[in-house]
């Protein structure tokens, strides 16, 4: 077996494919850095000050005439309230929710990349695995091996789970190391608020605490994982099924985006938490965004994605090794 | 006893959504011998030849590889069989070196040593490190070939072996093939469409066609009685009724008189028609081509088949 | 490309999956099982202000916020142009207007640590308060009553008196600038009993001003008394830009800085 994985990886060092998506990680972390920055310098001369509260202040009174308009979608109205509410706690306890520095700015990103750039990151090597043998012909010489098929499957299967893990750890690594350059490397040990649960709009403070950054940094990275790898291995199964890569990426991107779109909108259809691309947000859990539907909680979207995985691996096992290959 | 055969096909069968692609086809190919598998395109020898390979799961019968069912003792089937299924499809982003140290990793027992001794074989030793983009068709065959023999198969398979290849690489992997099996005591089993090829390289042939086998026999049996010869006479008519008194006679549509083709009766019937006063222009031994040959196996030549 | 490489990424990646696959557990038992440990209170430093800053707060409802203003700038905003061209020098404003507040929610909002914060460090402190504690969205105007009308006005000058305290604990110099109400519906006002609800709402909001040092009361009634829907926008409630105009350039004369420059 790990001569098989070393064999997969070898393929996957020389399609320089990790390589290419450093690339468009970098490049995307210095437009966001560079957004933030401005977005940063803006606020400074808007209030006149860079102090923190003042800024913090004047989100809370933008929502807060937001809310008084009447014609407001109630869900929306919600979310809002509870943002709000989470604003005020951060300021009466004096705590920055965003400490300036490359450790918060490194959070942020991954936060928001992981319901839809990281899983597509992620596409790019599993929608490849085992379409791109089938479309090279190369697996007809990878089945006539005295090797059995299942044994085949796993070891590409643990090198799309090895790559994840890179690419997690290098889209964080990238993150600190570019945006501190601007905002400095700092923010580890930044206090942050955990615990808040939201339920029917309101806010319950009860189970707070208080955590260091670099704490929250690395739950949001194993959950990021956890989607990478529910994501990843969909693509992978949709590579096994279908013989062009484009194929299978395209269907895979078709049903994240809906996700992100679904996200926005299902509040009101409440069986569409079964699907798996509404469960993407994992990191709100811990940084207490109200879920898309009311009554989805941490364990149930990891439960509902597990499904999911353990689907999809099965199905790619049963059909890889039946299959009949042309 | 079963030592000798090194491929057994019993009784194969392949149903793909209720249409019967492979009809029961039975042979064997023995140690040292170059086997050829001839049909035209869509007579389903690629289809055997990956059942063979275990790409293919038959719907029916076995298939043993050294005394090895490939259903049932798939690594050991597999462990003796070395074999490219159409083209040679390596890894065109690595090296000629890191495509075999690939296949090479997936089976028991090959090392550095091995992989250097397939390179000489195939005589590749100056462009293994270049990566396989760099490749010329015939390179990549003879890659294709050196990951075939790492194992130090019994059985060869090759699919379409000389397919793309100009001639001087024809002729060099005809030799080579030929060597394998007389110098190393290899089966080879090769498949082809043409006629010609196989005449030169194989010692044994079925021919399939429609997913049947018509036809397994040494080449000479098989093509003997299928072999003519062609000639152009004039006067036309006088010859043909000369010739038609000593043996049966055709005549094909561009003016060339068809008769068998016997070596003793040959210069018996050149003498006939020269003593007749009938001028010989041309006299050729004539290779049935495989759709005479078909269509003397399938419809009308009864007679051919034994 | 060597097989070192092949061999150490391999490792790597794996001990970073070992990792990750950690932090997921961690993450969700400590979700479900980290205890809550409360967040101690860390008390805020005052923010530093520069001497030579000038800082106004705005505190109110929509008409501090500027709603109807095309150009989005509402009498504070206007104020501030004035006085940065008066004084020459940029002013820093913290506009915490909210639309449809009452003067019960200002009362909570003042007490807030932040607004606190921001009130202690103003040198001028605007305010509006009260058009929605007695209009209430136009409610009022459809049954004038007056027992009602004046159990509002009385919940208003308590809430109003509690506001201007606070303030004044927080920060004992600022000068202070309360709008007084004007009459919206004053064409719709035939026999002039609304506008005389809204005078007398006005002399009880000057009388409660007139307690504290430094608190000026300033007029708005007679601006909009005579051409009301020049000066209003299409809601007919809010002022529009040329109303908030007027209303700005009542109070940007009043605003005095005594320049700390020479410190």
């Amino acid at each position: 077996m790990s001569n098989l994985i070393q064999n997969e990886m070898m393929k996957l060092l020389a399609k320089k494919r990790l390589l290419i998506i450093g690339v468009i990680v970098a490049v995307l972390i210095i437009l966001f850095t560079y957004a933030q920055y401005k977005q940063a310098e803006e606020q400074r001369e808007k209030l006149g000050t860079d102090d923190w509260r003042t800024a913090v202040q004047q989100q809370i009174i933008d929502i807060q005439n937001r809310l008084s308009s009447s014609r407001m979608l109630d869900e929306w109205r919600e979310q809002l309230q509870v943002t709000v509410k989470q604003q005020q706690y951060y300021l009466d306890h004096n705590i920055n929710p965003s400490e300036p520095g490359a450790a918060t700015f490194t959070r942020m990103f991954i936060e928001n990349a992981s319901s839809l750039f990281i899983p597509l990151l992620v596409m790019i090597v599993a929608s490849d695995l085992v379409s791109s043998e089938s479309s090279q012909g190369t697996i007809k010489l990878l089945l006539t091996r005295p090797v059995l098929r299942w044994k085949i499957l796993m070891s590409k299967y643990i090198t799309l789970l090895l790559s994840i893990s890179i690419i997690v750890a290098m889209t964080g690594v990238l993150a600190y190391a570019l945006s501190g350059v601007v905002f400095g490397y700092h923010g580890w040990n930044a206090p942050i608020i955990t615990g808040f649960t939201v339920e029917a709009g309101n806010v319950d403070t009860s189970g707070v605490r208080l955590i260091s950054q670099w704490q929250l940094l690395l739950m949001d990275f194993g959950l990021v994982w956890y989607i990478a790898v529910v994501v990843g291995t969909l693509a992978f199964m949709l590579s096994v099924l279908i013989r062009s890569t484009p194929a299978g990426m395209g269907i895979m991107l078709a049903a994240l985006i809906s996700g992100a779109i679904l996200n926005n909108m299902v509040s009101s259809w409440e069986s569409a938490k079964y699907f798996f691309m509404v469960n993407l947000q994992l990191t709100n859990y811990l940084s207490g965004v109200a879920p898309p539907i009311e009554g989805m909680t941490l364990l149930s979207s990891v439960l509902i994605l597990f499904v999911w995985w353990l689907a999809a691996l099965i199905v790619s096992f049963i059909v890889f090794i039946r299959k009949d290959v042309y | 006893m079963m030592s000798n055969v090194t491929l057994e096909v019993n009784s194969v069968r392949k149903t793909i959504r209720k249409r019967e692609i492979i009809k029961d086809i039975n042979f064997t190919v023995r140690k040292g011998e170059v086997f050829g598998f001839l049909g035209p395109n869509g007579a389903g020898k690629t289809t055997t030849i990956r059942m063979l390979v275990g790409l293919i799961k038959p719907t029916a019968g076995s298939i043993r590889i050294c005394g090895y069912d490939v259903k049932k003792d798939y690594k050991k089937a597999m462990q003796h069989l070395g074999c490219i299924v159409e083209n040679p499809e390596l890894y065109p982003f690595l090296s000629g070196w890191n495509n075999l140290l690939h296949f090479a990793r997936m089976l028991p027992n090959v090392g550095e040593e091995r992989m250097m001794e397939v390179v000489k074989l195939v005589g590749l030793e100056q462009r293994i490190h270049d990566t396989v983009k760099t490749y010329s068709l015939g390179m990549r065959q003879r890659l294709g070939i050196a990951q075939a023999m790492l194992n130090r198969p019994k059985l060869l398979i090759l699919d379409e072996p000389t397919n793309g290849l100009d001639p001087a690489g024809i002729r060099e992997m005809r030799q080579f093939i030929r060597m394998l099996a007389e110098e190393e005591g290899m089966s080879v089993l090769v498949s082809s469409h043409l006629l010609s090829e196989i005449q030169l390289l194989c010692d044994r042939v079925a021919i399939i066609t429609k997913g049947e086998i018509v036809k397994v026999g040494t080449v000479s049996d098989l093509l003997s009685v299928q072999e003519r010869m062609s000639w152009r006479v004039e006067p036309i008519e006088l010859g043909k009724e000369v010739l038609r008194s000593l043996t049966e006679v055709m005549e094909t549509e561009d003016g060339y008189v068809l008769t068998s083709f016997d070596e003793e009766e040959t210069p018996k019937w050149n003498k006939a028609l020269v003593k007749h006063g009938v001028k010989i222009l041309e006299m050729n031994r004539r290779l049935p081509t495989l759709e005479d040959l078909f269509l003397e196996l399938t419809d009308g030549g009864g007679a051919g088949i034994e | 490309m060597s097989r070192w490489r092949v061999r150490i990424v391999t490792v790597f990646s794996a001990l970073l999956g070992l990792l990750w696959i950690g932090c997921l557990s961690w993450a969700i038992v400590d979700y479900y099982h980290g205890e809550a440990s409360g967040v101690e209170d860390l008390s805020a430093q005052p923010i530093e202000k520069r001497p030579d800053e000038f800082i106004v707060v705005a505190l109110g409802d929509s008409l501090t916020r500027g709603t109807g203003d095309e150009t989005g700038k509402g009498y504070v905003g206007t104020v501030t142009e004035e006085l940065e061209k008066k004084f020459d020098h940029p002013i820093t404003v913290q506009n915490l207007g909210i639309k449809g507040l009452v003067s019960a929610q200002l009362a909570e909002q003042v007490q807030e640590r932040e607004v606190k914060r921001q009130l202690q460090r103003a040198d001028a402190i605007l305010v509006t308060i009260g058009g929605n504690d007695l209009f209430q969205k136009g409610e009022t105007l459809l049954n004038l009553d007056s027992t009602k009308v004046s159990k509002l006005q009385k919940n208003y000058l308590v809430h109003l008196d509690a506001i201007l305290s606070t303030i004044r604990q927080n920060n004992s110099s600022a000068q202070l600038f309360m709008l007084g109400l004007y009459n919206p519906f004053i064409e719709l006002d035939e026999n002039g009993e609304l506008n005389a609800i809204v005078r007398q709402w006005n002399n009880e909001t000057a009388e409660v001003l007139a307690k504290y040092e430094d608190m000026v009361f300033v007029p708005t009634f007679d601006l909009f008394q005579l051409s009301v829907n020049e000066y209003l926008y299409s809601d007919k409630f809010h002022p529009n830009s040329a109303g908030y105009r007027l209303m700005a350039e009542r109070i940007a004369p009043l605003i005095e800085w005594e320049a700390k420059d020479d410190e």
